[in-house]
């Protein structure tokens, strides 16, 4: 397998991988970047616990090829907040007790994260959108309060 | 776990991707990857060299003929979004919101999901009912196909070796307000599945409300998407009566051969698609 | 100073989840360490066969192959299984089920390791096998062991059955058939065994680490002393882990002593599916009988357990299903029969409820069918009939203590339903809506024939500041038991709960607790702690004493203090009072221990205590079902629980969500889709969990009046939140559409099968399918 360069800015920083040219950004990011709250749940985009934003937007980065992200900004969950402070959906999980298990976590907030700065507040679109992001323990509920109670901009509340 | 791949072209225009192609027609074309990355790691699929198109410039939605080009690297995410893509395609635009999920919607692309031809791919029955066209382009030249010749079966296209798709033409639908359209997918669970059966219609009413022209398509219950056409035969020139949507029930269950698959059985996709149509045909009535 | 409000009953922050929530926990598969191997294990794919030989030269020439080792490479035993000695870790002569494990392989990288343990060659000589549990009972079943197919029988049997049958004016009669389940876990197996000359560590997503650490003492032949298992942070368990990861531990540990490294077994998803344990499916045929006035007269149930290939904990999931399986009724004559049959399937295992839900889905479906037949409201039926309003004595012949919630808890979630108004729109269709109820009586923490398990450990060590260090045997895997040893220890400190710090369970650190199943986490944790603090306090009391100028009996200690009891003014910080014990070299750590109270009870007709008290529940389920595509809609479930007392609101609602919600899917969309003993759906694709966009809304209704014998009066949650929502979904679906359907789940093919002839299109599938139209070469 030969191997391939990729640069992109990951977590706010500009960073260059030579990484197997089969290599997913899943497996780049926990094993080349040692970043490793993005888990493997099933490894067919179906479960969402590897979900990150490219580009703004939410993906399953285990069907994502490293390759791809030449040139893109990529965050994962180490990236969401700020220096030294939480994403307001962050607060919000732990204060509404939307986290138990915590496997799914790192994808739900990104993706929720993704949401509010859509604009989607809307709980049934909410819902929707959040349907590639399986939680087994929770039952969505308080990741629904943690959304609802989250404001918009990270440091409005 | 890594890929068994041993090379990622990625070339940065259309030109260089048909190039490469060219030179390399072992070459898997891949953009969104949503379905080709599964089956690779299932081995379901084998590629040793994959040609990486999403920077090629093939994302794109434009004007063109009075209609929407939309190039084949465009995202679900991008066309649910696109006001130019609802005003000729609505059944098009509810498709990509229901492909998976929405971060499979951010990477999965229109070319893609034709191109694994997937008898149960979402964007095909509104294509379908659209009367898309679809662009190649190979080292060889352009050419360009209805969307209903592209399938031939089970994850099987008309491509020839080292053809892409370019893009996809979705016509204007004509001025007539009396156009009516949509699209339902239906699987064992609400969100995130692979329908069991799919039905887009459009239907073109005359002033009395009788059918003028009926254009139907299904997915999932045939080795390809396909449109309905002895249904659509038997509904032109009549009113969506119970009667006449009885008969049109009757008359789709020739056009599909639904099989019995882990999914669902075949007699269960029958009664779906049956359902589909007498609702698609009952709000016809209601407006 | 600290909080002065007790920590009970409130909803602090849960300590782990802001490390969740910025993805810092590191679970097994985060966790790298220098010179580690990967490993893989090559299953079998075929159900039952003689094995004639494995050859792994081509696995071991796999390049980057460290180790591939078979049943011949095992040092010691070559059992796992927590009961029953039928299990072998590698196969010897025979595979009994899909998943069998043949070889294992570590390679330094997980592509190298799969690519060997697929190169794997065994030549496999399939052998009739048995794939329906009934069948398998019978006379000419082929044998999965030799020891015969009927692994075990349990009877409940009281009362005087004839003379009640005689007096019974109705008479329903059914069989369900019940699926299993997968426990779908977001974090899918995993393990890492360290080795170190003669000891080895393993750390181990689990919930079981002394059942671990049982398991691979025996295999490698090591004193208990020499293998320390860590609990690993959990991604979920279920049930799913609880004796399930001593097998991928044996594997790991096995190949780590072979090649003296580190090495990380990691399930991929469709493996996980495929091959490890299922919620057992049931068959349960019902003869139920009533008077006219609509009081129970007596009660027949049969049950059939499909173990699998092994039994696993077959047998304690039955002894649960068996003393469960009336529910919380008064009916004078009981008879119950249950029996575990081997089949070549996937074998069963533990899942939230443990045989619970499978029965109370049966018998809740039965009190329907008899208030149909009798003409009564199914809710006042039950009202007439629920133990507590007469009597209060089970049907294995216990006597409850009053008060007796169950009709307290019925009450409460009928009102809740009825006056719900779930807003969700629905998409066109002609949908009707049902309701359905189900009460359950759930008996905490394990059965009698568990008891020589159920004991407990803790550790508490003052810190010199007044925080406190507590370790217990009982894991979290996302059920809320960090928070709620936390919030014990806290509130028998008299200390805010951020200042308690419970680590992760460690078996070098307390003695065997048993396992963290049967909702007893909180329970056994919080009475081991409680022990432990009292421990403490008879060496703390004396000082603070002092320092006070009191009697030791008078020390109370609240609000990071020692005070006086009622003398509000006289106290002095516990921070002072730590410190003095450190200046005297005053032994600050205690430990603590729990064991339950002994009973009676009789294995061989199942009457007595089978459980030492019981939490009731009710859930009542508004659905809208689209009949002609048999799609459903849970609009609204209403929960009402026997508590107890609340330790953590926020915890004990999120068990009640999540149970509702997994419930529901096992009652409507996981299908384990099995063909010859084989998973045909082993993915996310078609193996279907609830979603976001499937939330119903959930009311929760939390009693408190009926105490437990828990830590402040703390019954189980973790179970009782699963187990009645299926019956009730069933109920309000078939309440909708008019028509019994006896089979779970209730998929919409089976809904509309159900309609049969009632479909409108129903006339499409008798007649023959039209020929093709001529001009189809296009189409």
């Amino acid at each position: 397998m030969s191997s391939t360069r990729v640069s992109f800015v990951l977590n706010g920083e500009q960073r260059t991988f030579e990484v197997p040219a089969g290599r997913r950004l899943l497996d780049l990011l926990r094993d080349d970047a040692g970043l490793t709250g993005t888990k493997e749940g099933c490894g067919a985009g179906e479960c969402g616990a590897c979900t990150v934003l490219l580009n703004d937007l939410p993906v399953p980065s285990c069907l994502v090829l490293a390759a791809s992200c030449e040139g893109g900004e990529v965050v994962t969950i180490e990236g969401l907040g700020g220096d030294r402070s939480l994403h307001p959906l962050q607060r919000t999980m732990v204060e509404h007790g939307g986290v138990q298990c915590g496997f799914c976590t790192p994808g739900v907030v990104i993706t929720g994260a993704a949401l509010l700065e859509h604009g989607v507040t809307d709980p049934l679109e909410q819902g929707r959108r959040l349907a590639g992001n399986l939680c087994r323990c929770t039952g969505y509920t308080k990741i629904f309060e943690a959304l609802k109670a989250a404001p918009r901009e990270p440091g409005d509340g | 776990m890594d890929l068994p791949v041993e090379h990622v072209l990625r070339p940065t225009s259309l030109d260089e991707a048909v190039e490469l192609l060219g030179k390399h027609p072992h070459a898997v074309p891949v953009a969104g990857g949503t379905d080709l990355v599964v089956q690779l790691r299932d081995g379901r699929r084998a590629a040793t060299v994959l040609l990486d198109l999403s920077a090629a410039g093939l994302a794109s939605i434009s004007a063109r003929n009075g209609g929407v080009e939309i190039g084949a690297a465009t995202t679900m995410d991008a066309i649910a979004r696109s006001s130019a893509v609802q005003e000729v395609s609505p059944a098009l635009v509810a498709a990509a919101r229901q492909v998976g999920a929405w971060p499979i919607q951010c990477r999965a692309t229109l070319g893609g999901n034709l191109a694994n031809a997937s008898p149960a791919a979402d964007t095909a029955p509104p294509l379908l009912v659209a009367e898309a066209l679809v662009h190649l382009v190979s080292a060889a030249g352009e050419r360009r196909l209805p969307v209903t010749e592209l399938f031939r079966g089970p994850g099987e296209t008309c491509l020839r070796p080292g053809e892409l798709i370019r893009s996809v033409e979705v016509p204007a639908r004509g001025s007539n307000g009396a156009v009516r359209e949509g699209f339902v997918k239906v699987g064992p669970r609400w969100e995130q599945i692979i329908s069991v059966a799919s039905l887009a219609h459009r239907v073109e009413l005359a002033a009395d409300g009788s059918i003028r022209q009926a254009r139907l398509a299904v997915g999932s219950v045939a080795p390809t998407p396909l449109r309905a056409r002895a249904a659509e035969r038997f509904l032109a020139g009549k009113r969506p009566t119970a009667a006449v949507r009885e008969e049109g029930a009757r008359r789709l269950q020739a056009d599909i051969s639904p099989i019995d698959d882990v999914r669902a059985p075949a007699w269960y996709r029958r009664l779906v698609t049956a359902v589909l149509l007498d609702r698609a045909l009952t709000e016809l009535i209601d407006e | 100073m600290a909080d002065a409000r007790s920590p009970l009953g409130g909803s602090h922050p849960r300590p782990d989840a802001l490390a969740k929530v910025t993805g810092q926990t590191r679970y097994v598969g985060d966790i790298s360490l220098p010179g580690m191997l990967h490993a893989a294990i090559a299953t079998s794919a075929v159900p039952a066969a003689r094995v004639r030989g494995i050859d792994v030269t081509a696995a071991l020439a796999v390049p980057g192959v460290e180790a591939v080792m078979t049943e011949k490479d095992i040092p010691a035993e070559n059992l796992i299984g927590v009961i029953f000695p039928d299990q072998p870790l590698l196969v010897e002569d025979r595979v009994r089920m899909v998943g069998d494990r043949l070889a294992v392989v570590a390679a330094r990288s997980p592509e190298a390791a799969w690519r060997a343990a697929g190169a794997v060659v065994a030549r496999l000589e399939p052998v009739s096998g048995v794939h329906d549990p009934i069948a398998a009972l019978g006379p000419d079943a082929p044998l999965v062991h030799t020891s015969g197919n009927l692994v075990h029988t349990f009877r409940v049997e009281r009362g005087d059955f004839d003379r009640a049958a005689a007096r019974a004016e109705v008479v329903v009669e059914a069989e369900y058939r019940i699926g299993g389940q997968e426990h779908a876990y977001l974090e899918p197996q995993a393990c890492l065994a360290v080795p170190e000359a003669r000891r080895i560590t393993i750390l181990a997503s689990c919930q079981c680490p002394f059942y671990i650490q049982q398991g691979v003492a025996r295999v490698l032949g090591l004193p208990l002393s020499a293998v320390r298992v860590e609990q690993a942070p959990t991604g979920g368990a279920f049930g799913g882990k609880e004796d399930y990861p001593s097998e991928p531990a044996a594997c790991a540990a096995l190949l780590a002593w072979r090649t003296r490294r580190p090495v990380r077994l990691l399930y991929p998803r469709e493996l996980d599916l495929q091959v490890t344990s299922k919620r057992h499916r049931m068959e349960i045929r019902h003869r139920w009988g009533a008077d006219g006035a609509g009081r129970l007269r007596f009660a027949e149930v049969d049950v059939v357990v499909d173990a699998g290939a092994y039994a696993g904990l077959s047998t304690v999931v039955a002894e649960r299903a068996n003393a469960s399986a009336i529910g919380p009724y008064e009916v004078p004559a009981v008879r119950v029969r249950t029996r575990v049959a081997y089949t070549n399937n996937l074998f069963g295992g533990a899942f939230r409820g443990f045989g619970a839900p499978q029965v109370a889905w049966a018998h809740e479906a039965t009190i329907d069918k008899l208030a149909r037949e009798l003409g009564l409201d199914p809710i006042e039926l039950r009202r007439r009939n629920v133990l507590g309003e007469r009597r209060r004595i089970t049907s294995t012949g216990q006597r409850l203590p009053a008060p007796v919630l169950a009709r307290a808890c019925l009450e409460k979630a009928v009102e809740a339903s009825a006056s719900a108004r779930p807003s969700r729109p629905l998409p066109p269709g002609r949908w009707r809506r049902g309701t359905g109820t189900a009460l359950v009586l759930y008996g905490c923490n394990l059965h009698h024939g568990g008891q020589h398990l159920d004991r407990s450990s803790a550790v508490v060590i003052l810190q010199p500041d007044a925080s406190a260090i507590v370790r217990v045997g009982l894991t979290e895997m996302g059920q809320g038991n960090l928070v709620a040893a936390q919030t014990v220890a806290a509130e028998a400190l008299g200390i805010e709960p951020a200042k308690v710090e419970v680590w992760q369970p460690d078996t070098t650190t307390v003695a065997d607790s048993g396992p963290t199943v049967a909702s007893r986490g909180a329970h056994a944790s919080g009475l081991a702690i409680l022990d432990a603090v009292r421990r403490l306090r008879r060496r703390l009391d004396p000082v603070a004493a002092e320092m006070l100028g009191c009697e030791p009996a008078q020390v109370v200690l609240a609000s990071g203090a020692a005070g006086v009891a009622g003398e509000p003014a006289r106290a002095v910080t516990l921070e002072r009072v730590a410190a003095e014990m450190v200046r005297r070299r005053i032994e600050t750590i205690a430990t603590g221990w729990y064991r339950s109270r002994r009973r009676r009870f009789d294995p061989a007709t199942g009457l007595g205590s089978p459980y030492e008290f019981y939490a009731m529940a009710c859930h009542v389920a508004r659905v809208a079902v689209d009949p002609d595509l048999g799609l459903v809609r849970v609009e609204h479930v209403a929960a009402a629980h026997d508590v107890g007392r609340v330790l953590h609101r926020d915890a004990l609602q999120g068990q009640v969500q999540g149970g509702v919600v997994q419930a529901m899917g096992w009652a409507l969309t996981e299908e384990l889709k099995l063909s010859g003993g084989r998973l045909l759906n082993p993915g996310f694709t078609d193996y279907l969990i609830p979603t976001a966009d499937d939330t119903p809304e959930i009311s929760i209704a939390l009693l408190e009046d009926a105490p437990g014998s828990g830590p402040f009066g703390a019954k189980g949650i973790g179970e009782p939140s699963f187990i009645p929502t299926a019956a009730a979904i069933r109920n309000a679906v078939c309440d909708a559409i008019g028509i019994e359907i006896d089979r779970l789940p209730l998929t919409p093919p089976v809904i509309v099968e159900a309609l049969a002839a009632r479909h409108p299109f129903a006339f499409l599938l008798s007649q023959p399918v039209p020929r093709p139209a001529e001009d189809l070469g296009r189409r």
